[in-house]
């Protein structure tokens, strides 16, 4: 399985150059007191990592990739692998650079604000790869950008459809004990998704026919 | 062990395509060309022994394993090239080099970079600036560089300028000098494999024609050209297809030197697999109406 880590992060050498600048961009903003875009440095990981399928589907590497050993399996797990750690890495120096940031602009660091935003980033992030992974091993990169827009866009009408018939200063004040397991909740939800996700392109990929 | 490979009654069932009860063998140390026009089924049949495709039926067995339930241990041994290219071309070599590292347990880089080397391919160019020969020849590379037992190519010089497909084919020859290793090789381009296959096996709509070794078929099989008075003469049983052109019948035989005995017809040509996939293909028998009808050879 190494070796098919190895072969994206290959893929993608030139994008973890655009991820360095990326990460130094919010730096320089952060200090001179400019606008925050932490949030977008994890979300790029899976976007970045999502240009890898297309470059699999464009030169045919997906049926090579079952003539090697294991080739089936390792596939599959290397991409939530390597876009899980991508993603935590990034998130680390984030954070350890917003704590800087943090730092030098008040003199105080918030921690639990930069915690919890990262926290959310990153819960985000690994949302959108649970959703995108199995559609793209389905239908394809193509088809599953289409289909990312309609969840999306579903999502946001049927939210505000839901807005008009629920109370959410009622439900929040309603969930508001489970502020101090936020960050805990999170990570295991997360968890259980990404499980899920990975076992269920597991089995479409060991199903799928070139 | 005596077959590296063995398929018996393949099937798989597509909308507008099956291939049907494919059965053959190929011996260690051997090479087996498969041959058939476009869309046969050599493909289909090499992407059933990967396990690219699934759902079909029979039974197929590298070195004595079942392909699908001993499958890890069996792709170590295996070594292949696909019809398309499949290497990502923003790769270099060397990112190849690593990769199969990871995959391969018995990879040997030192063999890798020797093939690079005698190949002029090189090591950090991306694989986009690569030629489609050199694309060829570093798929080649990678197939060799972890010692397979056997090499699984289709159509590994399609598309080749002669010069290439030549280079392509010593590399063969070369590594059957030096390894213990069985090939198959699948092909539309018959003359590559007249000089380096043991063994042809023919595959038509599906279906396998024939299989038997190289030297049964270019020594034995023949094409006998002779009148239309000539034709008349020769017994169903002595021929297997015939071809009438402008001024002659051409009538491939099974067996020359029986047929010279039988016959007092001259003009015997020794066959090449291309005379036998056009026959095979294209041509008629008296008796089968089917190939009357279709292709009706004998009426222009």
């Amino acid at each position: 399985m190494i070796g098919f880590i190895k072969k994206d992060l290959a893929m993608i050498k030139s994008n973890l150059k655009l991820l360095g600048i990326l990460i130094v961009v919010y730096a320089i903003m952060g200090l001179i007191g400019k606008m925050d875009i932490s949030f977008i440095i994890p979300f790029m990981c899976v976007m970045i990592m999502i240009s890898t399928f297309s470059y699999d589907n464009y030169n045919k590497w997906d049926a090579y990739s079952i003539s090697l050993p294991n080739g089936r399996t390792n596939s599959v797990k290397s991409k939530y692998i390597t876009t899980i750690l991508m993603t935590f890495i990034v998130s680390i120096i984030t954070i350890i650079l917003s704590f800087i940031i943090s730092y030098v602009n008040t003199k105080v660091i918030n921690y639990e604000q930069i915690l919890v935003t990262m926290f959310g980033t990153v819960f985000g992030t690994l949302l959108v790869l649970t959703v995108m992974y199995p559609i793209i091993y389905k239908f394809g990169v193509e088809k599953a950008r289409i289909g990312i827009f309609l969840i999306v866009f579903g999502t946001v009408i049927i939210g505000s459809l839901l807005a008009n018939y629920i109370d959410i200063t009622n439900l929040l004040t309603s969930l508001s004990f489970l502020k101090d397991y936020l960050i805990l909740i999170l990570i295991i939800v997360a968890l259980i998704m990404v499980y899920a996700s990975y076992k269920i392109s597991e089995k479409i990929f060991t199903k799928k026919e070139f | 062990m005596d077959n590296i490979l063995e398929i018996k009654n393949l099937c798989k069932k597509y909308d507008n395509f099956e291939l049907k009860n494919i059965t053959f063998n190929l011996p260690k140390g051997m090479i087996m060309g498969l041959i058939g026009e476009n869309g046969a089924g050599k493909t289909t049949t090499i992407k059933a022994i990967l396990d690219i495709i699934k759902s079909y039926s029979g039974e197929i067995k590298i070195f004595g394993l079942d392909n699908r339930q001993d499958e890890r241990k069996i792709k170590e041994d295996i070594g292949v090239v696909l019809d398309d290219m499949f290497f990502p071309e923003i790769l270099t070599p060397n990112d190849i080099n690593n990769t199969m590292q990871g995959i391969y347990k018995n990879w040997d880089t030192k063999m890798f970079n020797g093939y690079l080397k005698e190949f002029s391919l090189l090591p950090n160019k991306q694989i986009k600036t690569f030629s489609k020969g050199m694309r060829k020849k570093l798929e080649i590379a990678t197939s060799l560089s972890h010692h397979p037992k056997l090499l699984i190519l289709d159509e590994p010089t399609s598309g080749l300028d002669p010069v290439a497909r030549r280079e392509v084919i010593q590399i063969f020859q070369n590594i059957l000098e030096k390894d213990e290793c069985s090939i198959l090789l699948s092909s539309h381009i018959t003359t590559d494999l007249e000089h380096i296959a043991d063994y042809i096996t023919f595959i038509n709509n599906g279906e396998i024609v024939l299989s038997k070794t190289t030297d049964e078929l270019l020594d034995k099989y023949g094409i006998v050209k002779c009148s239309e008075k000539e034709f008349k003469s020769i017994s169903k049983d002595d021929y297997i297809k015939y071809k009438k052109s402008k001024y002659e019948y051409e009538v491939l035989v099974p067996n020359k030197k029986e047929f010279k005995t039988k016959y007092n017809i001259s003009i015997i040509d020794k066959i090449t697999l291309d005379d036998l996939m056009v026959l095979m293909i294209k041509g008629g028998k008296s008796n089968d109406r089917i190939y009357k009808k279709r292709f009706s050879y004998d009426k222009k």
